[in-house]
């Protein structure tokens, strides 16, 4: 088990108090794909950020790799999140002042376990399995989507995570492109029995998840 | 546990954001730099001018002057050409009982008209004791040509400023004549001549021996100045003391004297301070302008670089060291530069004004200068960059990455 959620809620105070998730729980295996599914406004996105630690203002518990997450402090999560937690989001997000091979470099960096040569190996060998070894020294602003999604890929998976969450990871890119890059996600995944948790729009792609839950008015219909 | 902020990878981070922004980066470094290259040329200067202007007034005039009250004078004046002072003895014996003086002198002092071969003028003839007058002023250090004090042991030597020499047209070993009030004259061999760079001593200084001038005045032992220098300048309680208990004397003290040299201490100390930190401020406010657009256009980037693992922490770092590295490329540069313009103004030749003389213009190289330059703009900078980066680590990734 690599993720556990108990009985999560959560409020927003803006405009009004109004609660957009309600009593949800979750247990991810590990080497399991999850995709979380629903109505724009569901709650999906809300609750990607709680399970990814980035929101730690909720009700409920929340255990990651047996770690019980409400319990750590701000720069102690920080550094919990760049050693287990992947990031790919709807929009890019790559650095634009930083080249493709340095935006893949960052967490590793960060972690700074091993040597800046090392990291540098591994990261070329990332880009070489998303396909975008050939770009490393390019500035990444002037990539297309897909190929950008390519290289978060890569960036999520640099510090070898414990889980990989992904928000709406193909809701930027036509369908074709969409396919490619869900089943790039999949496939590099499913080698390295990584834990994905995904929201999306796309009926194929919760369809081959290994489990799709859909996501209704803050509730998980399990 | 949370690793140090200070890392290569959080410089590297710094780094390529600054460099991303080159063209910023550099005009804001070049704020800082005029502002420490002000700072250091200014000071440089105005306390260079300060410290000259304190040497050749304080140390060529002494602190407290001693001479006969003008009341006196009417009442002798049929009897004497001088107003001498009547009771040396007793000044004397204050003066040495009085832990504040550090020496006296006793003078006597004289108009009288030098004529050389060419010219003739009107001067103020000081009458000195060499053994004291040695302890009131450096004369040797003053000297341009010729001997010094001791000179004036040899009765009819005379020691004169530089102007004065200048406008007598005489050199030194020269002979020169000059007439007293009461009509008495002597011929006096010119034996040094000297320069405070003060135009109002140089002009009209003279030195002759005092007892040669008492002879010629028909004043045996007569006095008309006693001149002290104070161990603490500022401390001049002795100046009250003495017209309170002796009658008939009048005290002057240095303040009373250099009123103007006082006073453009101040506005030079005041115009340095003022227009070096207006220009520091000026450079952390480029600097703070620079780093909050960067924070605001980088919100983005900031709520990504949370969300792969950097703390609050390594995001005020990341754009504190920015700042950092503008101030201190800046500040070293700045003094470097002042050094420069500094060394170049103190061997810029100087037309002589009608104040002070000198050949250049009087510069002070001291090192604090450089550290206190180098740490007011280095200061600016961490200051002026602290707000924005604090701001950068309060960017809440969520709202961010949701907002897109
Ligand atoms: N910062 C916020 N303040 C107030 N309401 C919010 C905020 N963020 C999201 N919401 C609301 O929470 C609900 C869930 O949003 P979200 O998680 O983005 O849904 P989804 O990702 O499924 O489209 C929406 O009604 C949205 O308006
Ligand atoms: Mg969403």
């Amino acid at each position: 088990m690599i993720l556990e959620a108990q009985h999560i809620d959560k409020y927003f105070f803006q405009p009004q108090k109004h609660q957009v998730l309600k009593d949800v729980s979750l247990i991810i295996e590990e080497g399991e794909l999850v995709s979380i599914y629903g109505e724009s406004g569901s709650g999906k996105s809300t609750l990607l950020y709680v399970l990814s630690t980035l929101d730690t203002n909720f009700e409920g518990d929340l255990k990651i790799k047996d770690k019980d997450i409400t319990l750590i402090t701000s720069p102690e999560l920080s550094d919990f999140r760049n050693k287990h937690i992947g990031f790919v989001y709807q929009f890019h997000h790559l650095l634009p002042d930083f080249n493709v091979l340095q935006n893949v470099m960052l967490p590793a960096m960060k972690l700074s376990q091993i040597s800046k040569e090392e990291i540098k190996e591994e990261a070329l060998s990332l880009l070489n399995e998303v396909g975008m070894k050939a770009f490393a020294t390019r500035s990444s602003y002037k990539l297309s989507g897909g190929q950008q999604q390519r290289v978060a890929i890569a960036r999520a998976l640099i510090n070898n995570p414990s889980l990989i969450v992904a928000d709406e990871p193909t809701g930027n890119l036509d369908q074709k492109n969409s396919e490619v890059i869900f089943e790039l996600l999949k496939e590099i995944t499913e080698r390295r029995n990584k834990s994905v948790v995904i929201a999306t729009h796309n009926s194929k792609i919760y369809q081959s998840s290994h489990r799709s839950i859909e996501m209704i008015d803050g509730v998980l219909r399990l | 546990m949370s690793k140090q902020v200070f890392n290569k990878t959080n410089i590297f981070i710094a780094f390529q954001y600054l460099s991303a922004r080159m063209k910023q980066s550099f005009l804001a470094m070049i704020g800082v730099m005029l502002g420490v290259t002000t700072f250091i040329v200014m000071i440089n200067f105005m306390t260079g001018v300060n410290d000259f202007l304190d040497d050749a007034v304080f140390n060529g005039s002494p602190d407290i002057i001693i001479n006969a009250s003008a009341k006196k004078e009417l009442e002798n004046i049929s009897r004497r050409t001088t107003n001498l002072l009547l009771d040396v003895t007793k000044i004397d014996n204050i003066l040495k009982g009085d832990k504040n003086v550090q020496s006296y002198a006793h003078q006597i002092i004289s108009p009288a008209i030098l004529i050389s071969d060419a010219k003739q003028f009107p001067g103020s003839i000081n009458g000195v004791f060499p053994a004291q007058e040695r302890n009131m002023v450096d004369l040797e250090r003053r000297l341009i040509k010729g001997e010094g004090f001791k000179s004036l042991l040899e009765e009819n030597s005379i020691l004169l400023g530089v102007s004065l020499a200048k406008r007598l047209q005489v050199e030194v070993g020269d002979q020169i004549e000059m007439i007293l009030p009461n009509g008495k004259n002597a011929a006096l061999r010119v034996a040094g001549i000297f320069s405070f760079g003060i135009t109002t001593i140089d002009n009209v200084r003279t030195y002759v021996s005092a007892a040669k001038l008492q002879n010629l005045l028909d004043q045996k032992n007569g006095i008309t100045n006693v001149h002290i220098k104070l161990k603490d300048r500022d401390d001049v309680s002795l100046k009250s003391y003495l017209t309170e208990n002796i009658d008939g004397i009048e005290t002057e003290d240095w303040k009373d004297s250099n009123k103007t040299i006082v006073i453009g201490n101040k506005v030079r100390d005041i115009l340095t301070w003022s227009v070096s930190l207006a220009l520091l401020l000026v450079a952390g406010f480029g600097i703070y302008n620079i780093l909050n657009s960067t924070v605001i256009q980088k919100r983005k980037d900031i709520a990504v670089l949370k969300t792969i693992g950097y703390s609050s922490n390594d995001v005020v770092f990341i754009f504190l060291v920015q700042s950092i590295i503008i101030g201190v490329l800046g500040a070293v540069f700045g003094g470097l530069f002042g050094y420069i313009i500094s060394y170049l103004i103190s061997t810029t030749p100087l037309d002589t004004s009608d104040f002070i003389i000198v050949d250049t213009y009087p510069i002070n190289f001291k090192m604090s200068y450089y550290f206190l330059g180098l740490s007011f703009g280095i200061l600016t900078t961490v200051f002026a960059g602290y707000f924005p980066s604090k701001k950068a680590s309060q960017v809440d990734p969520v709202t961010i990455i949701r907002g897109i």
